[in-house]
């Protein structure tokens, strides 16, 4: 396929701007007149029951103009994303320490917040959960437990010939984002509401405004330009935000503002699961797996959320690159006392493949295997490929992907002079593994893969294009205006993206699941080929050639001798009265999914990855370092190698920064104790590996039809991390007797690698 | 005495003298539509607010990266300020580091961008000299998005900046203008910045509630975190007895004033284990404005410097009415952020001895992260051994008890001793009895107490080098 613009590494849309300071966020844009400054009212306890509400003392603060609670609203008091049962300000029960309970309105943000601390909440407190554990034992779920099965998994497990059993805890993380959550809603013509708020999900938010405020969602405009990061956080998590603002901005009849300051955003808003991991799993001597039997609990906080969404995602990729004979796969979605989590990057997937690669680790060590072996001899392959989901896996690149890195990356050498080191170091001591990626493409939900898109060319030749996805730093209105301009054949500066408005195309999906370019930029293709095929008409009766006669290049349409810049054929159709507008609309084709019976073909196509990690640790401190990290990834043919090469290094650093320092601790009332930077630590320069060599995968083109061939690559890279969460249980492991294996939690502070070396060396089996 | 504040902010000269002092300089800069610098944390870990932040010298202007969140407004008087939208290269096209970022992909999402591009601005006016340098320089600004290998490829290949010869005017007139003591009042809050020491002793008996303000990068966080306001506060940051470091051959007196980054300018080649220690407080925002002043002041439990302080026989000078008094670095924090200091008196200089020849010294912290994080544990240690027997050692720890604390214990069950793997046990045990750790959100105080112990096994690999293997992570 031979592309102009499309494949090439254009530099993002905003860079310029990001850096000279006209890339302008929501707090950055001019404050309207009248504006007042919001404040959440939140719970000081973990569990209570509401019997009480004063507001009337922040009324008395100078410049407090309203106040909000549940009563103020007048539709639905609702924001569940999935299930309802999610109200906006609860009535009945406060269920975690800043849980948001009624707002303030005022001149500044210092009244705001001086308002919203005299505020008088009585409760009566009950008991609090805040572990997986304890939410197991007493069997409350904030959804019903759900489970995967293939084949006659008691009966496999009873026949196999090797039989071990493991577990691992992982904990949870907080987005970071460096913009915290925002909303600005104003007050509109006709009584309507026009909404900036920073969420990735702007169809939502207006929908679920409409239902709060008793409004028809026409009557609701939410407009997002970019966000300053989303991973996730701002799916779901941004309605509360939107929604708080709205309300008071219905109330009081001016704009009004709401935007959480660093703790406040990491006090109030979800995070990524926690999740507690056990499997059971029969094997053979060669270390071939044949039945599996997992649990996957994952720790949902207070409330439902994303989490159905979240716990199916990983209970589909809890087979990561592997062949499972028989299985049965649970997810339990434990209810805690601590924030609602919700999407994160990856959305359960990354927690699920741990619990496979876990495993694989545990069997090479029982039975003295190279763990890389064993992972081998487990891919899906030919007459080994169907899902625990009963998808069959087609096109499936590891094996292959194997193959190149371990020529180019030495890994077997390599392999050899890690376990050489080891066994004469006797301070520091090196680990080093190769994880495997298989991610499913799509949203699990068959109904969320649809997108809609607005193109419209000027009569000077300069198209405009609107889609339904969210710009938050991954270069989606890029990769959009490269498809765009590839339709047409024009130069990328002649195209423009604009905002995102649900009041131009309407009932998107949230831009996540790594869906925004697969889905919008089909859309925006489709759109701009409706226009094209118009425009080639007119070019064709003006030529006097057959339509098919005429081409778009280089900014030219032409036939034979004749041509017309792209500008004249534009301003020529609007002369003949030709419409130079139109709406593209893609649904992805072949899939299906039974939410009963969790059976289908969820995903259209898998994207790959294979990360080889080399680490050190110190086994005085359980301090380490990242020494290596080779990753070839399959992007399929990509949009912009480029920005692809930096979602691949952005996610896996973020997801390093999970699974080794960003520790989320809760005292023992239920109080976040790390909800600011100086507290929860997120990677820095310093912590990329010393020696860090990413590859795209080359003549990767997909297989199945998407946009331009490539493939998605938000989420699939950060689960490469995995590789280094391995490699210091590979390094803790080392220390163990042999075919004893090693036990380390995530995230693997400097503390948890500490003790797993204490444990290793006490040779615990 | 003047009553308005003086600056220059993107090459115009501007005076301020109706907003609050307690109002920090991001607040203020994006109110005025400087909305290139943002709010990630209001508590200078993020370096999304970062700004340069000039200050005149004897030619021209020093850039500094500084955390704008953290700068009470004053702190601006007889300063420059350039944020990104002041950037500029020739004929008004972009200035070099913003076109190195927009085009390295240096940029996602965009909102840390400005910050960054701030410090490697402030990075192109220093030396370079490795990847260490650039991580120094860099690990301030988090960013979310990128990963960091495109900045740290914009950081390598950056040019080296002139000075722009118009910053010697401009620093000329902001020395001219801001010559003289500042008194600043606004909103009935009031900032005393004193040009010697006697007007500050004098303001500090006078008001002995008064804020003490040296760097401001932990008394900021009491604004933007706890959100008290000050009614009094006393800047230390232009008076000369205690912003110079004076060298007196053997030792160096350094003013409890001088920020982080100038001392390490001096103390690398003379301390270099304490310079790899004080690298490691905050990032180089927090090191251009934060000062050993503040971080004994503020007497936590963990102190970045005064374990090492301690190790190395420092000793503290304190400014009182009538008189210089000297107290062993030991001594200064008596409790839980409990200090010696009387309410009249002021920390002056910290005096620390050149390490004797064939003495080592070691600094550790350990933490979870590398960069700007508070260390879970620190140890620092000064030892001699004459024919293989500890003839002298000083040890001391932080984040093992309510204050630093000498490890007396460990020191008296070494001393003496053959330095030999066999003396450790019966001196780790008795480091035991020294420390007395907690349980937070950093670790619990089993691990506190077995690092502490571990980090004296540490000293002995590095000291006696058993294998040719590396005994730390840093020789990977």
């Amino acid at each position: 396929m031979d592309t102009a613009t499309v494949g090439q590494s254009f530099a993002h849309d905003s860079a310029a701007h990001h850096v000279d300071g006209k890339a302008s966020f929501i707090d950055d844009m001019p404050e309207p007149r009248n504006l007042l400054h919001a404040h959440l009212i939140t719970s000081p306890w973990a569990h209570a029951r509401l019997t009480g509400l004063d507001l009337a003392p922040c009324l008395t603060v100078p410049g407090v103009v309203a106040v909000a609670a549940a009563a103020d609203i007048p539709g639905l008091n609702d924001i569940g994303a999935i299930l309802k049962g999610e109200p906006l300000f609860p009535t009945e029960t406060l269920d975690y320490v800043g849980h948001p309970v009624a707002a303030v309105a005022a001149l500044s943000p210092a009244a705001a917040r001086a308002g919203a601390a005299l505020a008088k909440i009585v409760g009566t407190p009950l008991p609090p959960v805040f572990d997986i554990r304890t939410a197991l034992e007493r069997e409350d779920y904030v959804c019903p437990p759900m489970t995967m099965l293939r084949g006659d998994v008691d009966k496999a497990l009873a026949a196999a010939p090797l039989r071990l059993s493991g577990e691992t805890e992982i904990g949870g993380q907080d987005h970071f984002y460096l913009e915290t959550h925002i909303a600005l809603a104003l007050p509109a013509d006709g009584g309507g509401l026009h909404i900036f708020s920073s969420t990735q999900h702007p169809s939502e938010v207006q929908h679920l405004v409409a239902r709060l405020l008793g409004m028809p969602q026409s009557a609701v405009t939410v407009e997002v330009r970019r966000l300053g990061g989303g991973f996730g956080g701002k799916e779901s998590q941004a309605t509360l935000i939107a929604g708080v603002a709205a309300l008071l901005c219905r109330k009081t009849g001016r704009p009004v503002k709401l935007r959480l300051d660093r703790d406040d955003d990491m006090t109030v808003t979800g995070k990524r699961h926690s999740f507690l991991l056990r499997w059971d799993v029969g094997f053979d001597k060669d270390g071939r797996v044949e039945a599996v039997d997992m649990l996957l609990a994952a720790g949902s906080g207070w409330s439902t959320d994303l989490t159905p969404g979240v716990v199916s995602r990983a209970l589909s990729h809890a087979d990561n690159a592997y062949f499972y004979p028989a299985a049965r796969i649970r997810g339990l979605s434990c209810r805690t006392n601590h924030q609602s989590n919700t999407a994160f990057r990856g959305f359960g997937a990354p927690q699920g493949m741990i619990a496979a690669e876990a495993m694989m680790d545990d069997i090479a060590h029982h039975l003295r295997l190279d763990p890389l072996a064993v992972r081998k001899i487990n891919f899906y392959g030919p007459g080994r490929d169907i899902t625990p989901y009963h998808q069959t896996v087609e096109h499936f690149r590891l094996p292959a992907m194997l193959a190149e890195m371990e020529e180019k990356a030495d890994l077997a050498k390599r392999r050899v002079a890690v376990d050489s080191f080891n066994a004469g170091s006797p301070i520091i001591k090196k680990g080093f593994a190769v994880a495997p990626v298989k991610f499913g493409v799509s949203f699990n939900n068959p109904a969320m893969n649809q997108a809609g898109a607005l193109v419209m060319a000027y009569t000077d030749g300069s198209v405009l294009v609107n889609h339904g996805g969210i710009e938050m730093g991954q270069g989606l209105y890029t990769k959009i205006a490269q498809v765009t301009a590839e339709v047409f054949e024009i130069p990328l500066n002649q195209i423009r993206v604009s905002s995102t408005r649900t009041d131009k195309v309407p009932n998107t999906s949230p831009t996540a699941a790594s869906s925004g370019a697969d889905l919008n930029g089909m859309a925006a293709q489709q759109a701009a080929e409706i226009i094209r095929g118009r425009m080639a008409e007119v070019a064709a009766r003006k030529f006097g050639v057959p339509l098919e006669d005429v081409q778009f290049k280089n900014g030219e349409i032409r036939s034979g001798n004749y041509h017309i810049s792209f500008a004249e054929l534009a301003e020529l159709c609007h002369l003949q009265r030709v419409s130079l507008s139109a709406n593209g609309f893609y649904r992805t084709p072949k899939i299906h999914f039974d939410k009963e019976t969790m059976t289908g073909r969820p995903f259209f196509y898998f994207a790959h990855g294979l990360a080889a990690a080399e680490v050190a640790i110190d086994t005085l401190t359980g301090e380490w370092k990242c020494l290596r990290v080779d990753i070839l990834h399959d992007v399929g043919r990509s949009l912009n190698p480029a920005i692809d090469r930096g979602q691949i290094e952005g996610a896996f650093l973020q997801g390093l920064g999970w699974l080794t320092m960003e520790e989320l601790v809760w005292d023992k009332d239920g109080r976040l104790l790390t909800h600011a930077p100086s507290t929860y630590k997120i990677p820095t320069a310093r912590d990329l590996p010393a020696d860090f060599r990413v590859e795209l995968l080359a003549n990767a083109d997909n297989p199945e039809a998407s946009v331009y061939r490539s493939k998605a690559v938000g989420e699939p890279p950060l689960m490469l991390a995995v590789s280094v969460w391995l490699a210091l249980r590979d390094a803790v492991a080392s220390m163990a007797p042999p075919g004893a294996r090693a036990t380390l939690d995530a995230p693997a502070t400097p503390e948890r690698i500490l003790a797993a070396v204490e444990a290793a060396r006490s040779g615990v089996r | 005495m003047r009553n308005t504040i003086t600056t220059n902010i993107n090459g115009r000269d501007v005076t301020i003298s109706d907003v609050p002092p307690d109002q920090m300089a991001l607040a203020w800069l994006r109110a005025e539509g400087f909305i290139s610098v943002k709010e990630g944390c209001g508590e200078g870990d993020c370096g999304a607010c970062t700004v340069a932040l000039g200050v005149p010298t004897a030619d021209g202007l020093d850039w500094r990266a500084v955390a704008s969140c953290l700068l009470f407004l004053p702190m601006l008087d007889g300063r420059a300020v350039l944020t990104a939208e002041g950037l500029k290269g020739p004929n008004g096209n972009p200035h070099p580091v913003q076109q190195a970022m927009a085009d390295g992909f240096g940029t996602q999402c965009g909102f840390c961008s400005p910050g960054f591009t701030m410090s490697l601005f402030a990075l192109a006016h220093h030396d370079r000299l490795d990847d260490q340098a650039i991580y120094d320089s860099l690990a301030g600004n988090l960013c979310r998005c990128t990963g960091y290998r495109p900045i740290i490829e914009v950081a390598r290949a950056l040019p080296n900046l002139a000075a722009d010869p118009g910053e010697a005017a401009v620093a000329e007139r902001l020395r001219a203008a801001a010559g003289a003591a500042l008194f600043y009042c606004a909103d009935g809050l009031s900032f005393f910045a004193p040009t010697d020491l006697r007007e500050a002793l004098a303001y500090r008996s006078a008001h002995p509630d008064a804020w003490i303000l040296a760097g401001g990068t932990d008394l900021g966080l009491a604004v933007t975190k706890r959100h008290q306001r000050p009614e009094v506060m006393l800047s230390l940051a232009r008076v000369p007895e205690l912003t110079r470091i004076t060298d007196n051959h053997g030792s160096l007196t350094i003013g409890a004033a001088v920020p982080y980054a100038e001392i390490l300018s001096v103390i690398s080649t003379r301390h270099p284990e304490l310079a790899k220690l004080l690298r490691r407080v905050g990032a180089t925002q927090v090191r251009n404005q934060g000062t050993f002043g503040g971080n004994l002041g503020n007497a936590s439990p963990i102190g970045d410097s005064l374990p090492a302080l301690i190790a190395l026989g420092a000793t503290i000078d304190i400014a009182a009415p009538d008189g210089l008094r000297t107290v062993a670095a030991q001594d200064f924090v008596t409790g839980y952020r409990k200090t010696q200091l009387a309410a009249d008196e002021l920390i002056a200089a910290v005096h620390l001895p050149d390490l004797p020849p064939g003495e080592l010294f070691r600094a550790y912290k350990v933490a979870k992260r590398v960069d700007q994080d508070i260390s879970t544990v620190s140890a620092s240690f000064r030892l001699r051994l004459e024919n293989g027997k500890v003839a002298a050692i000083a040890a001391a720890f932080g984040g093992v008890a309510a204050r630093p604390v000498r490890a007396h214990r460990l020191e008296a069950a070494l001393q003496g001793l053959p330095w030999t793997a066999a003396s450790l046990a019966g001196a780790q045990a008795a480091l035991a009895e020294d420390i007395a750790p907690q349980d937070d959100l950093r670790g619990t105080a089993g691990y506190r107490r077995k690092v502490a112990t571990n980090l004296v096994t540490r000293l002995w690999h590095e000291t006696t080098n058993p294998t040719e293997f590396p005994v730390s992570l840093d020789r990977l």
